[in-house]
Formats: structure tokens, C-alpha cells, sequence
């Protein structure tokens, strides 16, 4: 018993930081809610418990758009056919759709955080993984689909690579701040990839948005064969690259030098390790994730390249990866759950027309207890947790 | 009865890495620049013969004009001269030399040669390039001062993107349901207030990293701004037409030839912008405020050990700063687009801090920095007017390709705060 | 104003830094309070400072009792602090510095009044002799002026007892007897100043009364005219505990480390090691005395690749290594016990086992080019927990749960895991337990009788005087003498260590 309370001690913080942020986002619902709020003169009781109610309903169409509804798969299991399968199935598998390219974006971040390198250029990473996707798919394009496929992620892979590691690069040579140097290559990233779709060799010519030909001859292969499924093999890679990075992160040389310098910059440097070099792998590793998330993204989720491919994955990340505490299984679980309610944000959007952006300001929040845990603790009155570290107070270690 | 071996620790001449990588860096630049001006020089023989039109209007649009006419070839060629004798100057030298002095200097000859060059014969609208210049500049060098308050005080602060959409989405509905169109500005700058608190109270009182902070409220800004906008806005139109802020002629000024049009016929944002510009370089540097202020950035230690409660100052300037962004938050929707729209600073908030990088952490650097990018943007706009088939992302990616190359130090480092983004410990 | 501080005490985990401390010192007179690193100085000075509350005990000023909450509690009470690490603002100029919390003010925006302020600068520069350029910004000024510019800050405010914290640490002898002048003059203008040091001719010449600090106590309170530096030597350093580590007489054999006009750089730029020249045995120890601060730092970090190295060699066993790598040097057999071991040595959040391979990670069999072998790992640390008596539950428990001890246990025992050539210890025993002190000293001298080179630099008389085969002083970036054990006393080293000789 007090070994399952041990092991489940962890995850306190989180979970009562999802619930604090889901308890505000409803006041804000509650708050915007113009209906009930007029009521509140004539009818106060009835605008309260209408109001409540309609939390209530958006919270149930969220998880019934994020999971499944289950009477569908009741009459999926009663009819047997494909599209009863299809309708039962949709919701929770777009969820997992929703989750995949956060989980390459949120691994990727956790990587950098690992290496306390704050690389908020995720977003960067990710479009111009994509775009490098799109360009080594058109430019393989006749080749047989798996040559291409596996060349076109490659593609993927090397422009986010690079793209991260040009902060690490500076960070580790010049001390240019990450953070400042991310940021701004997020919008160069974007205006690249503006600017590549003005070309012939991607531009999709009888679309008056820039937006690319279509990638379906590289289509990453369909996990389920049921039409209008579009759970593809990327959410399996993302699973394994997952294990990958935890194998990379804990059971390799490299990933002990990174998780070194992460906890303990001088003691690294003390030991031999190289304080620079493990900046840039680790930017370089954080930004090839992050473009593999974006190379999977245009050629399984979606078609076409263009700005839409991303929507703040790389922002989204940020949370995922003080979520999951930086640890890879953490941070799959976090991907899924915000994959969860993105997805289910959509059905909430359709069932109430509460706009799906609530979502955002809940994941916001959610950083914001996840990062503040001495916040959740005193507002559920917990204990703290035990010091892991007497400090050595020592003359001179003051002023 | 003394110690006396030691030598005199003071006699010693200290070379330190850095002064030797500055001066490193000062030869490395001085051959770029004469390389660059040599470049320049050679684009000069090309279009020698091409006629470039530049025109001011004296008073109204469309009016009276005055106008510079010349010949492409001169401007590369004033362009590569005076990049190349500032190149060799450096050169000779070293990092005593201001390269920014002469990088203003060429600067502007670069500019009109290559905009000569582009246009090919068709006049280029100064005023009309300036005008748009100093409008995209105001919400830029707003951020730019409020993020700058920050630094200043030891607290980084991403969040003015989202400072911007909470200032212009509050602006809009309070403007238009009081229908005061002074309310809206009043309302923003409550909300920044409100939101610097905020993060101040994450970041001191909770210990949340401040980049994380910042995160916060620029993800929740964007969420809470497009729900407010898609649950309520777009189905109330009523409370998103807000009265709009409308230009104002400055009396007399106004009427100076070929200056009044550009500078004293515009938005009243743009004078709120140069006296905050004015008064907060005074105050910065001139005042107690300031002088407090700085310290707790540079070396908060040295504040407190005085008696200065740090914590209370850098509470102060991030409310400050979220006053300031929220307030030019309410020109998004007050000024340009008379309405709130979603997502709709789009990356001006990145821009501004881009700016206070470049404008080397001082309000009028600053204001210069946000006129550069200004005027970036309006050339772009020129151009594509004019059916100039240039890419509008090359000049899209100005600012925040100098921003790389400015923290990076690759041209001359500017020093930004010590302390910023380090929490500060007493004791 | 007199100053007094009864029965102050203050607890820090693990800690007794100030034990019942009582000091006095009277209007227009200097208190010298001398003590090593660790009597608990900075500690009773920041309590005056208000930084710290003490835990209990008073602070009376002339007659009254004062509590201060904060730092500008005290500025008010009348007590100015001159900090051993300066306050001062880098880029402020020396006005901007000096008025900084104080500042005169006009205007309804607060303008700062720089012209009074300069004014008064000006004023009380001349009025005590202090030469500041009041225009000069801080970073471009020598520290010497520097200082003054903390005098002058602490004078601004009307200070009527001014507190000098080490004020000589940074100071060339010239600028100490300046430094000396201004005092005499402050309290012949009836300033009360304490001055704290651990520099006995500098009480001596100083100070009107002196007391001593040991171990967060009071060691005792006397007259410069009615003591001798012996005395005084004896009441610093004193005899808490008696080390008791037997060793066998050293054989020294050939050169393994040596120092030839080795000369290395402070972080700021000035010299720390001035032109040092010094050579280590295989079979010996050679233990270097001092006070914190006077380059041990800087010198155990050039030998071990962490620091740029000016000019001079450094060779191990006969290899040029000054400038190479951390890892080069480590892989020479040089083991590396660092001076902070939470800081510099150990990685609190990780394991006992992954501390135990943080320089040999990279190495068979722990690492196979790409992979780490956990097995090996697990096998070999339990080996080193077991070897070197480490009290862990685990190897896999975080080593930051693990008693200092244990802590500096897991460190030596990771740098003698391997072939060891010469060993370099800073600090090796510090904050540790009587048990802990006498375990690794004995491990360390198991190296020594093994064939290994040590060096061993330690602010702990005791440890110096029980480990050195032969004891070196550092005194201002210098070694002023090399003493053979048994002429190694501990009044002839305290004499060295304060800078008599």
C-alpha cells in the first residue's frame, strides 16, 4: 500500500494541476457565458444551475469527442459493419492523431530541458521539418513509395536537426541567449516556408493559397483499415521514438553527458565533459524530433504543406514537457492527454459551439500549476515533499 | 612589520579574452564592410544610367511634391564608399571605432540604391514609406519599452506578445460598450496591469521559471482572446465596433512643408510613443526610479545591501510594462483594423523585443529599431504596390535575422542587463 | 556609538555557525575580530547587516537594543558594512554608486540630484583623504578604489560604525596601509570600525582591542599591547580536535608534478598565482596552507585542465599539460577530489552509481562507445560503496540524500578507481564528521604509500599539519614557504597563513 502511495506521490502535482486548470477554464466558461449571465436579475438560481449545467454538457461532449461515445461502439459491436466500426472508432483515434506530432514536439522539448537548454524554437523545428519533408518527397517523387517515404523523413529529420542546431551552435560558441535566438528563428522558419511555397516545385499552381501539391504519393501507411480513419504508422514511430530517446537519455554515454550537464553544469565540466558539445547534441537532437514530428505530420495527418501544418506544437510542447516531468513516458502520456482534449475540444466545438480555443487557455494553465507546484500544494493543502538535498550552509556561501 | 612580498596586484596590464576577441572581431568586421563596399561598388557600373525618383509630399497626398531625382549608379556608389572607408577605418582602428556609427552612415544609401534599383524608373513615395514606417513602428517600440522596463529591473519578459492580444481584445469590448472611445486605451492598460502582476507573482512569490511564466500568459492569451472573440465577438458584433482612434493634425506643426505630414498628421499613439520615448529615457537614467531600477538588473545585490527592496521594484516595472503593452495592445484594435480579430499582433510582440535587442536596451535605440523594421515593412509594401516582384519574407525576416546576429555578438555585442532572468536571492 | 552584540547564536542545518557570540566595541575605537574560514565571521556580520535574524541574542547600540528586519534597518541604526565581495554596480558611475538607496532627489519625478550628490562625494572624499575619481564608472576602477567607493558609500550615509569585511583580501600592501590611514582617521573622527581578518599583523597594527573567532565562539578577547602574534596564532587556529592518523615516514621518489613560475588569472582578470614553483614526489604529500582566497583556488584548477594557465609549465610526470583538457589531465592519472563538493564534485539528483562513473563513463567497462553497461556500473560502484564503507541504501539512491560524508566518500572513491598518479585535494575534509576526516585521510595516505603523488591544499591547519610530509603556505597568490613536517608547527604555519615571515 505504501509502496503503491509512493509510486503514485509523483503524480499528485500534475493531476491536481489538470483539475485546477480545468475548475478555472469553467469559470471563465461560466464567466462568458452571456445566456445564463442576463438571467442572473430575474432568475439568479436558475442562471447558476444552467450555467453549471452547461460546463457540465461541454465537459461531456469533450471527453465523448476525445474517447468515443460509448452506445456507438455498443451498436459497432451489434452491427458488425465497417463504417458502425468507423463512427465508434473516429473519436479516439483522431485523439491519437491530435497526440503525435505533440508527442515528437514534446519529446523534443524534453530533451532540451534535460540539458537545461530552453529551446522554445519548437515551432521552427517542426514547419521546417515539414517543409524539408515535402521537398525530398517531390524531388524522390517516381522513386518506389517506401524509398521515397523513408528519404522523405530523413529530409524531415535533418532540417529540423539543423535548425536546431544553429541556437545550440551560437549558445555554445558565443552565449547568445536560446530563448532570444529560438524565438526568432520560429519566424524565419515561417517566412522560409512562405517563401519556398512561392515556388513552382512546390506550389500547388490551382490554389490561390500558398499551399503545396498534394504529398498522397508518400502517404505514411493507414494502422487501421477502415476508410476515414486517419490513424497512420507516425503515432506507432512517435511511440518508439519515444523508447529511443528514453534509451538514448538513460542508457547511453552521450545521453549521460546531456542529463550531466542538465543537473549539474560545473560538475560536468569538472568530470571531463564537454559543457559546448553537449549543447548543440542536445539542441540538434531536440530539433531533428521535432522535425521528424513535422515530417510525419504533412505526409500522414495531413496532404499538403503549408503554415497550417502546425498549430503551437512547439509551444504546446513546453507544457507537455514540465508535464511529463522531462521523462519520455511522462511526456507520452501528456501528448495523449492534450491530444485527448484538442480532439476532444472539436466535439465540444460541434455539440455546444463553445469554441475549441478554450482548450489552449486550459493548457496554459496547466503550465502554469505544473510549473508553480508550491501553488497546487497550498491550494490542496499537501504536504511538502521532503528536501532531496540538505543544503551545506557554510560561511561564505551567504551575500 | 607589514606583508610586503606581494607585488602590486594593480600593476599588472590586464588584456582580458575579451577585450582581445572584441578587437578580433573589430578587423573581421572592417573586412567585411570594405568587402561589402567594394560589392556595392561594383553594382554601380550596371545601372549608372537608370533615373531614381524619390517623392516627398509638401502638404496634402497627392499635392504639391518635392522631389530628389538622381541616378541609381550614384547611390551604389555613395553606398559602397561609405561602407568601405568605415570597413578600412575599423581596420586600421580597431574596437574603438563605433561600427554602428557607420553602419547608420551607409545604411540609408544601401537602402535607396537598392529600392532605385528595384523600382526602375517609378517614384518611390517617401512620405507615404516614412508614414507607414513610424505606424508599424509604434506597437513595436511600445514592446519594446515595456520588455526593456523589465530587463532593466532583472526580470525577462516574453510575454508582450500576449499582453498585446489581451490590451486590443479588452480595448475593443470596452470601448464599445461604454461607445467612449478613452475607455478602451484605460481598460488595456488595467488588464497589462493586472497581467505583469501576474507574472511577477508566478515568477518571485512562486519561483516559476520566467520564461515559463511568460509562456503562460502568451498561451493563454491567445486562448482566452480567441474564445472571448469566437463565443461572444463574433456573434455580438455590436460589442467589437468600437469607436476608432482617429489621426489628429497637429496645429501648425502639421503645415511644415514635406516634415508636417510624416510626423504631426498622424494617430495620437504615435506622440504617445515619443513622449513615452522622452520621458522614459529621463527616467531611466536620470532619476531615482531609474537609478534603482538598473541596479536591481545589473546587480540586485549591491540594491538590496542598501536597503532597496528589490522584489517591490521588479513587482513595479513588470505592472509598468504590462500598463505599457496592454495600452499599445488597444492600438491593434482601436487604430488599424477598428476591430478585434484573432491572433491579430501576430508576432509584433517577438518584433518588439527584437527591437530592444537591437536598439541596445534604450528607449531611443529602441524606437530607432522599430523605425528600421518599420521601414522594412513598408518598402515590402511599396514594392508589392508597385508590382515589384521581390518576396515580401526576405524583408519579413529583417528584424529577427539582426536580432540573431546582434546576441549573438557576430557584429559587435550590445550589453544587455546582467541580472535579467535571474531571480533575485537576498541574503 | 558602541556597539554591542550579546550571546548572538546562529543555526544553520548542520551548522553552528555563531555559538553565544559577545562583542563590544566602544565609540572612536577599532575592534579587530580575527578569525580563520568558518569561525563564523561572515555569518555575524551579515546578522549586523541585517541580512540574517539571529536565532537568539542582542544587538545594542549604545545601550539600546535594535532589531533589524532588513538591510535598511540597519543602514538607519548607523552600521555600514563594506563588503568583501563589493556591492557596486559595474556600469554605474562612481556618484550613481555611492548615492545608490540614498539618493538626493528634486523634481516631481524623482530626478536624482546628481550634482549634491556629487558634491557630497566630493566633500567627503577630501574630508577623509579618499582619492575616488566620482566620475568614473566602477568596472574601469583598480579594486583598491573600488573599496573606497564602499567607504565612501558607507560615510554617505552617515555611518557612525562602519564594518570592513576582509577589507585587505583584495588590496596590494601599499593600498592596505592607505586603507590603514583612513581607518585611524575615521575613528580619530569618532567612528566605531570593526575591522574582520584573518591577517594577525594587520589586528596587531590596527586594532585597539581584538577578538578572536574559533569555530562560531568567541576564542578570546585581548590587547594588542599585551599579546604576542604567537598568542594570537594559537587562539585562531587552536586545537579542537585532535587528528590522529598515523603515517609511516614518506618516501619520496621521482618528480611527478612540477611547477615551474606557474602563473594563472582570477576570473576577473587580475593574478591569482603569482609565479609559483613547486614540486611533488611520487610517495609524498605536500600540503598547501592558507587562507581561502589567497589562489589555492585558481592553482588547483589550472593543474587540472579547468583553468587557462598564464604562463610558467606545469608538467605530470614529465608531460607538458598546462592548457590541455579536464579529461587529458584525468586521464594522465590525476585524480581530482574538487573544493565544493555539491558544486563542483557530485551531481545531487543522480545516483550513487552514476556519480561514481562521472569521469570514467567513457571508459571500458562502463561504456561500450555508444551504450553504458549498467551491469558493469551497478557492479563497480557497489564495489567502491563497499570498498570505501559508503552508508547508502542503494546505488541507485540520489546522492544528494547522502550524508556529507558519504558524499565526499563517493568521490573519493570514484577518483581512486582508477590508476592514480598524483591526487589533488582541495578541501577534502570539509564540513565533515570526525569519523569522515580520519577515514579519508587515511585513504589518502594509503596513496601515498602506494606510489602516488599528493597534493593537498586545505585552510584546515590541523589537516595540513597531519597529512603534510612537507606543508607549503600560500599567502597572496605566493607560496612563502615550505616547511618539512617537523618543523611544520602550528604557530610557525598560523604565522605564514597570516603573512609574518
Amino acid at each position: 500500500m505504501s509502496g503503491l502511495r509512493k509510486r503514485l506521490r509523483p503524480l499528485l502535482v500534475p493531476v491536481l494541476a489538470v483539475l485546477s486548470a480545468f475548475i478555472v477554464g469553467s469559470l471563465f466558461l461560466m464567466l462568458s457565458d452571456l445566456k445564463h449571465l442576463a438571467m442572473i436579475p430575474t432568475d439568479p438560481i436558475g442562471a447558476l444551475t444552467g450555467a453549471m449545467g452547461d460546463v457540465i454538457n461541454a465537459y461531456r461532449a469533450l471527453l465523448l469527442g476525445a474517447f468515443g461515445d460509448p452506445a456507438k461502439f455498443a451498436l459497432a459491436f451489434q452491427q458488425g459493419t465497417p463504417k458502425a466500426w468507423t463512427t465508434a472508432l473516429r473519436p479516439i483515434t483522431e485523439t491519437l492523431v491530435a497526440a503525435t506530432p505533440l508527442m515528437f514536439t514534446g519529446l523534443a522539448i524534453a530533451v532540451s530541458f534535460r540539458t537545461s537548454v530552453f529551446n522554445i524554437g519548437g515551432d521552427g523545428q517542426f514547419v521546417l521539418g515539414a517543409l524539408g519533408a515535402s521537398i525530398v518527397a517531390l524531388a524522390f517523387r517516381g522513386m518506389p513509395a517506401p524509398i521515397t517515404l523513408v528519404a522523405a523523413l530523413a529530409g524531415g529529420i535533418v532540417f529540423g536537426a539543423l535548425w536546431g542546431f544553429v541556437p545550440g551552435f551560437l549558445k555554445a560558441r558565443t552565449g547568445a541567449h536560446e530563448v532570444i535566438t529560438t524565438i526568432m528563428l520560429n519566424y524565419v522558419a515561417l517566412q522560409i516556408v512562405q517563401l519556398a511555397l512561392r515556388t513552382d516545385f512546390l506550389r500547388q499552381s490551382t490554389n490561390s493559397q500558398p499551399i503545396s501539391k498534394v504529398l498522397d504519393f508518400v502517404r505514411v501507411p493507414l494502422l487501421i483499415p477502415l476508410p476515414g480513419l486517419r490513424l497512420h504508422w507516425g503515432f506507432i514511430a512517435a511511440l518508439v521514438v519515444a523508447a529511443l530517446i528514453s534509451w538514448f537519455l538513460f542508457k547511453t554515454t552521450k545521453g549521460f553527458e546531456l542529463r550531466s550537464a542538465g543537473q549539474n553544469l560545473t560538475a560536468a565540466r569538472y568530470a571531463g565533459m564537454s559543457a559546448g558539445g553537449s549543447i548543440i547534441l542536445a539542441m540538434v537532437v531536440s530539433g531533428a524530433l521535432a522535425g521528424l514530428g513535422g515530417a510525419f505530420q504533412v505526409m500522414g495527418s495531413v496532404t499538403q504543406m503549408s503554415n497550417d501544418v502546425n498549430s503551437g506544437y512547439g509551444w504546446t510542447a513546453i507544457a507537455l514537457a514540465l508535464l511529463g516531468g522531462t521523462r519520455p513516458g511522462g511526456v507520452v502520456a501528456a501528448a495523449l492527454l492534450f491530444g485527448a482534449l484538442n480532439n476532444g475540444g472539436h466535439g465540444m466545438q460541434v455539440a455546444t459551439s463553445i469554441p475549441l480555443d478554450l482548450l489552449v487557455f486550459i493548457q496554459a494553465l496547466v503550465i502554469m500549476f505544473v510549473a508553480a507546484p508550491d501553488l497546487v500544494r497550498k491550494i490542496y493543502r499537501l504536504r511538502p515533499p521532503k528536501p532531496e538535498v540538505v543544503p551545506a550552509a557554510t560561511e561564505g556561501a551567504s551575500a | 612589520m607589514t606583508a610586503a612580498t606581494a607585488p602590486v596586484t594593480t600593476g599588472v596590464p590586464r588584456i582580458s579574452a575579451a577585450q582581445q576577441r572584441a578587437e578580433r572581431m573589430a578587423r573581421i568586421r572592417g573586412i567585411i564592410f570594405a568587402v561589402i563596399g567594394l560589392a556595392g561598388f561594383s553594382f554601380a557600373s550596371g545601372s549608372m544610367g537608370s533615373d531614381v525618383t524619390f517623392r516627398f509630399w509638401i502638404q496634402e497626398q497627392g499635392g504639391a511634391a518635392w522631389e530628389i531625382h538622381t541616378a541609381a549608379g550614384l547611390l551604389w556608389i555613395l553606398a559602397g564608399v561609405t561602407t568601405g572607408v568605415g570597413g578600412i577605418y575599423q581596420l586600421w582602428k580597431g574596437a574603438s571605432v563605433s561600427w554602428r556609427r557607420w553602419m547608420a552612415l551607409a545604411l540609408p544609401f544601401w537602402i535607396a540604391a537598392i529600392i532605385g534599383t528595384l523600382l526602375a524608373g517609378k517614384p518611390a513615395v517617401m512620405t507615404n514609406l516614412f508614414g507607414g514606417s513610424l505606424e508599424y513602428a509604434f506597437p513595436i517600440a511600445m514592446g519594446a519599452f515595456a520588455a526593456m522596463i523589465c530587463e532593466r529591473s532583472g526580470m525577462l519578459n516574453i510575454a508582450i506578445e500576449g499582453k498585446f492580444l489581451l490590451g486590443a481584445c479588452v480595448a475593443s469590448i470596452a470601448a464599445s460598450v461604454t461607445g467612449l472611445v478613452f475607455v478602451g486605451p484605460i481598460a488595456a492598460i488595467l488588464v497589462g496591469v493586472g497581467v505583469g502582476w501576474l507574472m511577477a507573482w508566478m515568477a518571485i512569490r512562486h519561483r516559476v521559471d520566467q520564461i515559463i511564466a511568460g509562456t503562460v500568459v502568451n498561451f493563454g492569451a491567445l486562448g482566452l482572446t480567441n474564445f472571448v472573440y469566437l463565443r461572444i465577438l463574433q456573434l455580438n458584433t455590436d460589442i467589437n465596433t468600437p469607436p476608432t482612434v482617429e489621426a489628429i493634425k497637429v496645429p501648425i506643426l502639421s503645415q511644415i512643408p514635406v516634415l508636417g505630414p510624416v510626423f504631426f498628421s498622424g494617430t495620437p499613439y504615435l506622440y504617445i510613443a515619443l513622449i513615452t520615448m522622452v520621458v522614459l529615457t529621463y527616467m531611466l537614467f536620470k532619476t531615482r526610479w531609474g537609478l534603482r531600477l538598473r541596479a536591481s538588473g545589473e546587480y540586485p545585490n549591491a540594491a538590496g545591501t542598501v536597503g532597496v527592496d528589490v522584489i517591490k521594484i521588479r513587482y513595479r516595472a513588470m505592472m509598468l510594462a504590462g500598463a505599457i503593452a496592454g495600452f499599445a495592445g488597444s492600438y491593434l484594435s482601436l487604430h488599424s483594423a477598428g476591430s478585434f480579430q484573432m491572433n491579430m499582433s501576430a508576432g509584433k510582440g517577438f518584433i518588439a523585443m527584437a527591437a530592444m535587442i537591437f536598439g541596445g536596451w534604450n528607449p531611443i535605440g529602441a524606437f530607432g529599431a522599430a523605425l528600421v523594421f518599420g521601414f522594412s515593412d513598408a518598402t515590402q509594401t511599396l514594392l508589392s504596390s508597385l508590382g515589384v516582384d521581390v518576396p515580401p519574407q526576405i524583408l519579413t525576416s529583417v528584424p529577427y535575422l539582426v536580432t540573431i546576429v546582434v546576441v549573438a555578438g557576430l557584429v559587435g555585442r550590445v550589453r544587455g542587463p546582467a541580472m535579467a532572468g535571474i531571480p533575485y536571492e537576498q541574503g | 556609538m558602541r556597539l554591542e552584540l550579546r550571546e548572538i547564536t546562529k543555526q544553520f542545518p548542520g551548522v553552528l555557525a555563531n555559538d553565544r557570540i559577545s562583542i563590544s566595541a566602544d565609540r572612536g575605537k577599532v575592534l579587530g575580530l580575527l578569525g580563520e574560514n568558518g569561525a563564523g565571521k561572515t555569518t555575524l556580520m551579515n546578522i549586523l547587516s541585517g541580512l540574517y535574524r539571529p536565532d537568539s541574542g542582542e544587538i545594542l547600540i549604545d545601550g539600546q537594543a535594535r532589531t533589524f528586519t532588513d538591510p535598511a534597518d540597519a543602514i538607519k541604526a548607523g552600521i555600514g558594512m563594506v563588503h568583501q565581495h563589493f556591492m557596486l554596480v559595474p556600469v554605474f558611475d562612481v556618484v550613481a554608486s555611492v548615492a545608490l538607496g540614498a539618493e538626493p532627489v528634486k523634481g516631481i519625478l524623482g530626478s536624482f540630484d546628481r550634482a549634491s550628490a556629487r558634491k557630497r562625494v566630493v566633500e567627503l572624499s577630501t574630508q577623509y583623504g579618499l582619492d575616488v575619481d566620482p566620475d568614473a564608472r566602477i568596472e574601469d576602477l583598480p579594486v583598491g578604489v573600488r573599496q573606497r567607493v564602499e567607504i565612501l558609500k558607507a560615510l554617505y550615509r552617515k555611518s557612525d560604525i562602519l564594518v570592513l569585511d576582509e577589507p585587505s583580501a583584495v588590496l596590494t600592501p601599499g593600498e592596505t596601509e592607505e586603507l590603514f590611514d583612513i581607518i585611524r582617521g575615521l575613528a580619530a573622527g569618532g567612528t566605531t570600525v570593526i575591522f574582520i581578518t584573518h591577517k594577525l599583523n594587520e589586528v596587531l597594527e590596527v586594532a585597539d582591542t581584538i577578538t578572536v573567532l574559533r569555530r562560531g565562539r568567541v576564542a578570546g578577547t585581548v590587547l594588542p599591547a599585551e599579546t604576542t602574534r604567537e598568542e594570537l596564532a594559537n587562539l585562531m587556529v587552536g586545537r579542537d580536535v585532535e587528528l590522529t592518523v598515523s603515517r609511516a615516514p614518506a618516501k619520496p621518489r621521482e618528480v611527478v608534478l612540477d611547477l615551474a613560475d606557474l602563473t594563472v588569472r582570477d576570473d576577473r582578470g587580475g593574478i591569482a598565482v603569482r609565479g609559483i614553483n613547486l614540486q611533488v614526489h611520487a610517495g609524498e604529500i605536500v600540503a598547501v596552507a592558507g587562507v581561502q582566497g589567497n589562489g589555492q583556488t585558481e592553482l588547483v584548477e589550472a593543474i587540472t585542465g579547468l583553468r587557462h594557465v598564464d604562463s610558467g609549465t606545469l608538467t605530470v610526470g614529465g608531460e607538458v599539460v598546462q592548457n590541455a583538457t579536464p579529461r587529458h589531465v584525468a586521464d594522465m592519472g590525476v585524480a581530482h577530489i574538487p573544493e565544493d563538493r555539491s558544486r563542483d564534485g557530485l551531481i545531487a539528483n543522480m545516483t550513487v552509481a552514476e556519480n561514481y562513473i562521472l569521469d570514467t563513463y567513457h571508459r571500458s567497462p562502463y561504456s561500450s562507445g555508444v551504450r553504458l553497461n549498467r551491469k558493469a556500473i551497478a557492479e563497480e560502484a557497489s564495489k567502491g560503496v563497499r570498498e570505501f564503507d559508503i552508508r547508502t541504501p542503494s546505488v541507485e539512491t540520489h546522492v544528494g540524500a547522502l550524508s556529507g560524508g558519504n558524499q565526499q566518500k563517493v568521490i573519493v572513491a570514484r577518483e581512486f578507481s582508477r590508476p592514480v598518479k598524483l591526487v589533488v585535494a582541495a578541501q577534502p575534509t570539509r564540513g565533515l564528521d570526525v569519523g569522515s576526516i580520519e577515514y579519508i585521510h587515511r585513504r589518502i595516505i594509503e596513496q601515498r604509500d602506494a606510489g602516488a603523488a599528493i597534493l593537498i591544499v586545505s585552510t584546515e591547519l590541523d589537516e595540513v599539519l597531519a597529512l603534510g610530509d612537507r606543508v607549503a603556505v600560500m599567502y597572496a597568490g605566493q607560496i612563502v614557504g615550505i616547511l618539512p613536517s617537523e618543523q611544520a608547527t602550528k604557530e610557525a604555519v598560523g604565522m605564514l597563513m597570516g603573512g609574518v615571515h
